[in-house]
């Protein structure tokens, strides 16, 4: 990749970093936190991505960000207010700028007359004349506005290249505690302490521990002491000299600072550095810059840091203490699986071996088998700290979804509140990545569907603002994310009117409560009376659990009428592993997902019907469930099992549809490393994905669905066993 | 008149995808000696753990800004005398004014060009060779 276009991308990542801490950040100012950080911060976001455009040439994203960033300058130096009304435009600007961003990384247009608008917004928002946009090429040849700045005068170098910087400068820590003879001779702590501070850079830390309570205090009685951390170039003398005078009136201990051997002039320690940060800053908020920009006033050498201030006291511990930023490095994901992908051949490698070992007939005692429990144990600590490294928080996706709910909330007239928990629930990247979709579609249904029309809120006595709930936890290795409402929950009369309507179930079909619910889920189900803009995009609830099951997760249903609904999704850590049964057809062994799997049962002969059109059904309890033998649907025997001779696997694919499969076998239950058969060889229907067993030889992992599905048109299907069939209770 | 590979230069910016810009400006300027910083807090620590003789810092960024790094810097005795240019995102004249007022040896507005980056390092430390 050339350079520039790396960096390109660098610095396209790091815009989806800064308009999530805007949009973040404008939420929290809208939750009523203004503080000074937030709002610098939201500047800040809209101010990286202006400059970072601007290096990119990207005018149209420069320009608005220019009259953003403008707008938000405002609210930062005090002069706009941020109300709910500021906000409002600002978080609409927040979604324009995304989409920008999206536009200059991807191609493509956007809304340019919503921009327009907006920037008219922004504009009228700060009301003040607006500062010409950087016009690149003019600052490049250093004319026009940036020209006429050269006038300043700018700190002259002087230094010397060939002595880099190492003046001869020393730490020193003293510690005076005076006595009360001090202040009986008029001698002021203050004034010497100050005098010190002249000697170079002091912090001045207060112990005022010993001071009494105010009935105990003696007026005239000495309480106080002081630690002083100074850096100077003058000799001790220097320092014993500013208390001369006062020498026989307290308690001195001039010493070199801890840690540092005295003549060494190296670096200062941590205490130190952020001692300076906060000098730095304190001098920084002691010289404003007046509005009219004067003549520059002179800089004064930390002037103030020498007085003692009880408040201040504790704060240089504070910072001390305070953790170093944590550092990060950006690696390329390609890199990363690559890991991933050996650290994969390690574990196979190490189950082959272990394999190995104990056919060899070895001792379990035995060094051998010793050494590689001890393997064992390192293997598996790898995979997880590798699969720790793909880990992303779930923020990522979360934080999309403050802007769908503006968006749906303001197209169904509907004021939602959303609640989010757990965003800092850590799972694989790819599982982020394939959640967007479903959790979209989630939220737009429980806006849509799930919440009532304020009016019907308030007369439920419920608060007009509906509340989705957006969560993520880690439970048993798993994720659970819910998506819940507080809205009306499921209309089950209304489900199994549209249910029987649509010829989904029979309509004298018996359902629970539980399985009413359910039938959302059934592909082509609707209950909206019009299809609306929002929900009825021809996706349904079916597609967000096949992309939920394709993620090896499952999703349930919870409602209370009256109280709402609650989705609860539960899907893999990882898509680098699969807890799988491993089975055996025709000879061959295969591996089904666990997830899939509901039960396993050994039928009776009765059990099995053949149905003239070639399909073969299974009863169980009562409910005839098409039954697949696997050897035959993959091809490894022409002629189907005895099913009275293997055993069938109950799976439950897309759609709520149920299935029974017809293995030969069932050989145990194992966590196997998936190896994309694509990747490698080329996409074969009816196999998902393949792994290689602990024995070295390559075992192909099921795809469900499909196979289910090609051995359905095979045999013609039977009108009666509608996907639904698992509901149909003859 | 120093030559620009014997020169060491942080670069502190909050945005990767900028040092990257500003490192491959000095990379053509000749420059060989790099060390980057996500923020004026971690500049001045690799500052006062390995001194460089150009800092070349970028304005608004978390936790300590461009303006509270050069105060630091020349507030500590064996940083002070490090050569300080200062970039802004746009010709900010009251910035700048506080900045001169801190010590600061010179400024750069973004976007730049390399051309203009060669004019502020040499009006800093003459002409380079």
């Amino acid at each position: 990749m050339d350079p520039m276009a790396a960096i390109r991308d660098t610095f396209f990542q790091e815009c989806e970093e800064q308009l999530g801490a805007l949009e973040t950040g404008l939420l929290t100012m809208e939750g009523g936190d203004c503080d000074p950080e937030t709002v610098n911060g939201v500047f800040r976001a809209v101010h990286s991505v202006k400059g970072g455009a601007g290096a990119f040439g990207l005018d149209a994203l420069v320009r608005f960000a220019h009259v953003f960033e403008t707008a938000l300058d405002d609210v930062r130096a005090g002069r706009l207010a941020p109300d709910g009304r500021v906000l409002g435009v600002m978080l609409r600007a927040a979604d324009a700028l995304a989409d920008l961003v999206r536009v200059s990384r991807d191609g493509g247009a956007t809304d340019a007359e919503r921009d327009r608008l907006l920037v008219e917004d922004l504009k009228a928002l700060s009301g003040s004349p607006q500062p010409q946009a950087p016009q690149p090429d003019a600052v490049a040849s250093g004319s026009a506005d940036g020209g006429d700045m050269d006038g300043f005068a700018f700190q002259p170098l002087r230094f010397e290249l060939d002595a880099p910087p190492a003046p001869a400068e020393q730490n020193w820590t003293v510690r005076f505690r005076p006595e009360a003879g001090l202040y009986a001779k008029a001698n002021e702590a203050a004034v010497l302490l100050r005098e010190l501070g002249r000697l170079g850079s002091a912090l001045v830390t207060l112990d005022a521990s010993a001071l009494p309570s105010f009935p105990d205090l003696h007026p005239e009685g000495a309480y106080l002491s002081w630690t002083i951390d100074l850096a100077t170039a003058q000799p001790e003398s220097a320092i014993r000299e500013v208390f001369e005078f006062v020498e026989g009136d307290c308690e001195l201990d001039i010493a070199p600072a801890a840690g540092q051997p005295p003549g060494d002039t190296g670096g200062i320690g941590d205490i130190d550095l952020a001692a300076l940060i906060q000098q730095s800053q304190a001098t920084m908020a002691a010289a404003p810059v007046a509005p009219g920009v004067g003549a520059p006033r002179a800089a004064e050498p930390a002037p103030d840091t020498g007085i003692p201030n009880p408040g201040r006291a504790s704060r240089p511990a504070d910072a001390a203490t305070a953790p170093a930023s944590k550092a990060t490095i950006r690696v390329d994901l390609d890199r990363v699986d690559g890991l991933i992908d050996l650290v994969g051949e390690l574990v196979i490698n190490q189950a082959m071996l272990a394999q190995r070992v104990s056919e060899a007939g070895l001792p379990r005692s035995s060094n051998v088998a010793l050494g590689l429990g001890d393997l064992e144990q390192l293997t598996r600590e790898i995979q997880d700290s590798v699969m720790a490294i793909r880990a992303q928080p779930v923020k990522s996706v979360f934080q999309r979804m403050p802007r769908l709910v503006r968006e749906v909330s303001a197209m169904t007239g509907k004021p939602v509140r959303l609640l989010t928990e757990g965003e800092g629930t850590e799972v694989d990247k790819t599982v982020i990545e394939h959640l967007a979709d479903p959790l979209t579609h989630m939220i737009r249904n429980a806006i849509d569907h799930g919440l009532e029309r304020p009016e019907d809120r308030a007369a439920a006595g419920k608060p007009a603002d509906g509340t989705v709930r957006l969560a993520a936890r880690h439970r048993s290795g798993r994720i659970v994310i819910e998506v819940s409402d507080d809205g009306g929950g499921i209309n089950r009369a209304r489900v199994r009117a549209s249910a029987v309507a649509k010829g989904l179930i029979a309509p004298d079909a018996v359902l629970s409560d539980e399985e009413t619910d359910n039938l959302i889920f059934l592909p082509g189900f609707s209950t909206a009376e019009t299809v609306s803009d929002i929900s009825g995009r021809g996706v349904g609830m079916d597609v967000v659990k096949r992309s939920i099951q394709a993620l090896g997760g499952r999703i349930a249903i919870a409602s209370r009428p009256g109280q709402g609904s609650t989705f609860t999704m539960s899907l893999p850590l990882t898509l680098a592993v699969l807890d799988g049964m491993v089975v055996s057809a025709g000879g061959q062994t295969l591996v089904t997902p666990l997830t899939a799997i509901i039960e396993t049962l050994q039928p009776r002969t009765g059990d099995v019907h053949s149905l003239g059109s070639g399909a073969t059904v299974i009863a169980i309890r009562g409910t005839f469930i098409p039954l697949v033998d696997v050897g035959v649907a993959l091809g490894y025997r022409a002629e189907p099992l005895d099913p009275a001779r293997g055993i069938t696997l109950l799976i439950e694919n897309e759609g709520c549809a149920r299935a029974a499969l017809l293995v030969d076998a069932i050989q145990g239950q194992r966590q196997v490393v998936i190896k994309s058969l694509e990747a490698n060889y080329r996409r074969v229907p009816g196999v998902a994905a393949a792994t290689i067993l602990g024995d070295g030889r390559v075992a192909l992992i099921l795809d469900v669905d499909a196979i289910v599905a090609a051995s359905r048109s095979a045999a013609g299907q039977a009108p009666e066993f509608t996907p639904a069939a698992g509901f149909a209770h003859v | 008149m120093p030559t620009a590979s014997s020169l060491k230069v942080l670069i502190v910016d909050d945005q990767h995808s900028m040092r990257l810009l500003i490192r491959g400006g000095l990379q053509q300027l000749g420059f060989k000696d790099f060390e980057e910083a996500s923020d004026g807090e971690d500049g001045l620590r690799k500052l006062v753990a390995s001194p460089a003789h150009l800092v070349i810092s970028d304005f608004n960024m978390p936790k300590l800004d461009g303006l509270g790094l050069l105060r630091a810097i020349r507030m500590h005795p064996p940083t002070s005398k490090m050569a300080y240019i200062m970039l802004t995102g746009q010709a900010d004249k009251e910035l700048v004014q506080r900045a001169v007022q801190f010590g600061v040896n010179n400024y750069l507005v973004k976007p730049f060009t390399v051309a203009t980056l060669k004019q502020k390092i040499e009006a800093v430390f003459g002409p380079l060779t």
